[in-house]
């Protein structure tokens, strides 16, 4: 009984910071079914279809998330059975982040993914709180406290997270430590704080503003995807395309889904896109590797600008249909921000 | 503050512990029926000392994990949960009975046998006392099929649409069961040990004779742990409590993976035997007993213990069976008891005459010193492989450097002529020169010792014999061309003819020509053999009588001597390295020293005999001189390299320091190689990142670069992919120009890439 006590005395916590997003319904039942005839099998695997059909714990997290986010208990203890019995599997609590659907066995890297086990872990604690599930919860808390023993580090004076507990450090490399800033999920942190409040996610959390402003200090004024923090201004890390790419196209959206009215944060990111669409780019020369097409990432780009100066989001991409499983998870979790909190810009299609 | 209980029931579960125990509380506090006692009792009660009343101070099994003092809530103490208010949920039971699955109903039967103890069956499963409630039995339906992500599915679907709906706690407890039981398997394939060891303990359900699989599981986490006596418990309890024949069996087996032979002894105890009288276990025994003889053979660590000989004699006798004879046969040689092992491998010739039976028989009868058997029995197999060949020149070189000289019959010294010639081996046709010279042929002989020179230029002992046989014949001008070209390297040759060394006779009696290294030992010339040239050979017939038999002929020399020149290439191809130390036979790398063990590694290595000369490296590590140490695990992480085990190369090259030269061709050659393997297995971040660590010790060519792009590619770096695949393209490298072809193909196919 102690422990069920605690749990909800949790719950009270995590209330008053996050508004109750699934009952906004910030995802269409229609969507959600597109979403997961495309990329959730009957076994609870959310595959990446753009990645030789594995899974990994992006996927699974972020399957976790629509799932909530969709009032879908159902498909949400799918997508968690697999998760768990088939990932949760490290000895120090993570999960092993990548699964291979034609190898044996399937995990084939045992290392973890930071952005993963956050996304896992946030869901679960979305879950626990709204659906009266104690046991989600207390596994969120365990889980926000182990992310944070294997996974965060100092730079300098700054509280940092590593990009997974192997590879990354000081210790590992000679540009280390290196950060990955899409992997603040911002949204996320201040639940994992909540749970975990001994832990450092708050200072974690103030970091990743710091990294990211101080990593868009240059030509294109965006950051790159993996910053090497190990001089004194950050810069790309070694081994890595110097690239605003496919990972930090989320850094917009988790600003804009957490609030954080940064105004010279935004501003940049919207000025980069203003000028290009947003694009795969060389933030060294500032030129375009690659334009993004899918409307899961022009969507996003188009919900900076209307948050900033109020510019209407075009139709077509209020329309949701599923592509590439990383460009359709981008486009349902921005449709979700803006159906609850910017539904002025969806004009009369989106009321 | 009010985390406090959370968390200080977290830290009681340990580091290791995961979060599985505390997910299951609210499931099952209050719920869980009466459990089958938990793991660690039993194991204490029943085991391994057969102890009626429980040890006075017990150890649980699971100490090391999470346990005892914070039982996480998952494992309620024995027979106090809910008592007499839980019941079993017979829907499953009803449903498979309706559905005439007999081997479910036995299957849930025995489920809820062991969750209830004392419980039995109702006696007409299919009395349509209670309504069944399809949605109910569809979960259990997929429960049954090993869904257990669709069965979770479902109870969440019908307690959102029946807002009063609450699964059996049954059915949640097999649930949460046959899920864990994935879990631990999955992270025991991942060798997470301390998972294993932290779900057993909150887990004890999963610890019984049903799920054997999971407790070798553990029993491999413990041992992996350094709980190696934990690990033997958990054997000990399967087998004084499981029944199962073939679990058992293979029980022992896994024990045998993990064990050491000593430690497995208390396990042998527990066999149990059949109305015959025969133990289960009698394959392993002999097994064990055959690994052990083994082990001494090739040179491992390891000791042959009372009974394993006569064990292993008895069955081969009883049975006939050659292999046991051959390795029998082999112990003897290593032992040095070489009559008994010539009596072993003759039993294993009676039996099965064959290569490798000969190949054993031969090799005891030459340290024996008794090579005239020798040669008759591989004269039979001398082509059946390059090995036979080389051994059968060795016995043919042994008996004709017998003393006294031997009166070889004709057929004996005709196949041996043929064989010298076709082989061009120099060693043979030196023992002819001798064995001519001692018969008073000079002439032949020396045609015998300028043959041997023409095959192998380096062969002191041969240029020797030219000069002896020369002098006999009064040749002072050959005699002293001789002197000329070998003086400096043979002070025999120098000082020949000098009052000095002929003094005894004034010079007028040529000196008796010292043996040749090693001829008057048969069993070092078994080591010592030449190694087999692979030069194009011919067979060259011979016609002459007996009495002149030993003579090449001026005609079959001059073809000799094309045939020399011909693969004349080959010897300067080996490098210099162990030219005097041959290899082609087969010699267990334990009979050898250190030292010689690795001058035949190399030449093992040159024949591409390479899992042998891993061995022979292995033996060599085992010398007490660094340098030989060191020249090993170069040589043994060579061999790993060369037979694709990049992982056993890297720890060979640190088995010993090594030379920054050699630290960097490893080091680039085993990242290749691993580089290699990741991108096989699909693992193409890895693959870079290896990659991207040996471009530090050399620059990537081609093949690499290729591999690079194609990883590049893989990983949807498109762009990066193209650029390389494009520069090594324009330099003809067709797989490149391939990889280009893909790229394009792909940007065409699709708008954009992942990452």
């Amino acid at each position: 009984m102690k422990n069920w006590l605690a749990a909800l005395a949790i719950c009270a916590m995590i209330m008053p910071i996050l508004p109750t997003l699934a009952q906004e319904g910030g995802i269409r039942p229609a969507e959600w079914d597109a979403y997961r005839q495309a990329f959730v099998l009957e076994n609870g695997r959310v595959v990446d279809t753009y990645n030789g059909n594995i899974s990994h714990t992006e996927s699974q997290g972020y399957g976790l998330l629509l799932a909530y986010l969709a009032s879908d208990p159902a498909s949400f203890e799918r997508i968690w059975s697999f998760t768990r019995t088939e990932l949760m599997v490290r000895d120090d609590g993570l999960f092993a982040w990548k699964w291979a659907p034609d190898v044996e066995p399937h995990v084939t890297d045992i290392n973890n993914a930071t952005d993963g086990d956050i996304l896992i872990t946030y869901a679960l604690a979305l879950a626990g709180r709204d659906w009266n599930d104690a046991g989600k919860t207390e596994v969120a808390v365990k889980l926000a406290r182990d992310i944070a023993k294997a996974t965060f580090a100092k730079s300098r004076a700054a509280d940092i997270m590593l990009p997974a507990a192997q590879g990354f450090a000081e210790a590992d490399r000679a540009d280390g430590p290196i950060v990955n800033p899409s992997y603040w999920v911002f949204e996320a942190l201040p639940v994992l704080d909540a749970l975990a409040p001994e832990a450092g996610w708050a200072a974690v959390s103030a970091s990743g503003l710091d990294i990211i402003a101080g990593a868009s200090a240059n030509r294109a004024g965006l950051p790159p995807d993996w910053v090497s923090l190990h001089a004194l201004r950050p810069a790309p890390a070694r081994g890595y395309d110097p690239e605003f790419a496919y990972n930090n196209i989320r850094v917009p959206l988790y600003l804009l889904r957490a609030g954080i009215a940064d105004a010279q944060l935004l501003e940049g990111f919207a000025k980069a896109f203003a000028l290009n669409g947003p694009a795969r780019t060389n933030v060294e020369t500032g030129a375009v590797v690659e334009a993004f097409s899918e409307p899961g990432y022009a969507i996003i780009a188009a919900a900076l600008a209307c948050t900033l100066n109020d510019t209407a989001i075009p139709a077509d991409l209020q329309t949701f249909a599923p592509m590439s499983y990383y460009g359709s998870t981008l486009h349902l979790l921005t449709l979700d921000y803006l159906r609850r909190e910017r539904s002025q810009c969806l004009g009369e299609a989106g009321q | 503050m009010r985390l406090l209980p959370i968390i200080a029931t977290a830290l009681l579960l340990g580091t290791a512990g995961t979060a599985l125990g505390q997910f299951a509380i609210p499931v099952d506090a209050g719920l869980v029926p009466a459990a089958a006692p938990p793991f660690a009792t039993r194991l204490i009660a029943q085991s391994p000392s057969f102890a009626v009343s429980p040890p006075v101070a017990p150890v649980p099994l699971l100490a090391q994990a999470p346990q005892p003092q914070a039982a996480p809530p998952a494992a309620p103490a024995d027979g106090a949960a809910a008592e007499g208010t839980a019941q079993p949920d017979l829907t499953a039971l009803r449903y498979f009975a309706r559905q005439g699955d007999t081997r479910r109903v036995n299957a849930e039967i025995a489920r809820l046998k062991a969750l209830f103890p004392g419980w039995e069956p109702p006696e007409n499963l299919l009395a349509e006392d209670t309504a069944p409630d399809p949605d109910i039995e569809r979960m259990w339906q997929l429960f049954a099929d090993g869904d257990f992500a669709g069965a979770r599915a479902a109870i969440a679907q019908k307690q959102a649409s029946e807002p009063g709906f609450a699964p059996a706690p049954d059915l949640l407890r097999a649930l949460e069961l046959g899920e864990t039981a994935a879990r631990l398997r999955n992270a025991s394939e991942a060798k997470q040990y301390q998972t294993v060891l932290s779900i057993a303990a909150n887990t004890p359900d999963l610890l019984t004779c049903e799920y054997v699989d999971l407790m070798w599981r553990l029993a491999e986490a413990f041992i992996a742990t350094d709980a190696k006596q934990r690990g033997t418990d958990v054997y000990t309890y399967l087998l004084t409590n499981c029944s199962n024949p073939p679990e058992r069996f293979a029980t022992l087996q896994q024990a045998m993976t993990t064990l050491d032979r000593a430690e497995l002894t208390p396990l042998l105890a527990l066999e149990r035997k059949d109305e015959a009288g025969v133990g289960e276990f009698a394959p392993m025994r002999l097994d064990l007993a055959r690994s052990a003889i083994a082990s001494i053979v090739t040179g491992k660590a390891g000791k042959v213990e009372p009974g394993d000989l006569a064990l292993v004699q008895t069955h081969a006798d009883d049975t006939r069976n050659a292999d046991d004879w051959r390795l029998l046969g082999w112990y003897f040689v290593n032992q040095n008891k070489l009559e008994t092992a010539r009596e072993q491998f003759q039993k294993a010739m009676d039996a099965d005459p064959s290569a490798i039976s000969a190949n054993g028989l031969a090799v005891a009868l030459l340290r024996l010193d008794d090579p005239a058997p020798a040669e008759a029995v591989l004269a039979e197999y001398r082509d059946e492989s390059e090995d036979m060949k080389a051994l059968y020149l060795t016995a043919a070189g042994s008996l004709l450097a017998v003393q006294p000289r031997l009166e070889l019959e004709a057929e004996v010294l005709e196949r041996i002529v043929a064989e010298a010639v076709a082989e061009k081996s120099a060693p043979t046709a030196q023992e002819m020169g001798w064995y001519a010279y001692d018969f008073n042929q000079p002439q032949t002989a020396r045609e015998w010792f300028e043959l041997s020179l023409g095959w192998d230029e380096t062969l002191e002992a041969s240029a020797y014999g030219i000069v002896v046989s020369s002098d006999r014949l009064q040749d002072q001008a050959r005699v002293q061309q001789m002197k000329a070209a070998w003086g400096a390297r043979s002070q025999r040759i120098a000082e020949f003819g000098l009052a000095s060394t002929a003094g005894m006779a004034a010079g007028t009696v040529a000196p008796t020509p010292a043996p040749a290294p090693n001829r008057n030992s048969s069993a070092q010339v078994v080591v010592q053999q030449q190694p087999y040239q692979q030069a194009p050979v011919q067979v060259v017939q011979q016609s002459q009588p007996t009495q002149q038999i030993v003579q090449p002929g001026v005609q079959n020399a001059v073809i000799v001597e094309e045939v020399v020149q011909q693969g004349g290439a080959s010897r300067s191809a080996n490098g210099g390295r162990s030219t005097t130390r041959g290899c082609a036979n087969y010699m267990p790398a334990g009979t050898l020293s250190p030292q010689q063990a690795l001058t035949r590694a190399w030449c093992l290595m040159e024949l591409n005999r390479t899992t042998e000369a891993a061995a022979a490296f292995e033996r060599a590590l085992q010398s007490t001189s660094e340098a030989t140490r060191t020249d090993a695990a170069y040589g043994q992480s060579l061999a790993y390299l060369r037979l694709g085990l990049a992982d056993d190369a890297a720890v060979s090259a640190a088995a010993a320091p090594q030379s920054d030269d050699r630290v960097f061709e490893l080091q680039s050659a085993i990242l290749a190689q691993t580089a290699t393997r990741a991108y096989d297995t699909g693992d193409y971040r890895r693959a870079l990142g290896a990659l991207d660590e040996r471009s530090l010790y050399a620059p990537e060519q081609n093949d690499l670069l290729t591999l690079r792009a194609w990883s590049y590619f893989h990983l949807g770096r498109l762009n990066e992919a193209e650029r390389i695949f494009a520069a090594v393209a324009a330099t003809g490298y067709r797989e490149a120009a391939e990889g280009l072809k893909t790229v394009k193909q792909t940007r065409a196919a699709e708008q954009q890439p992942q990452f």
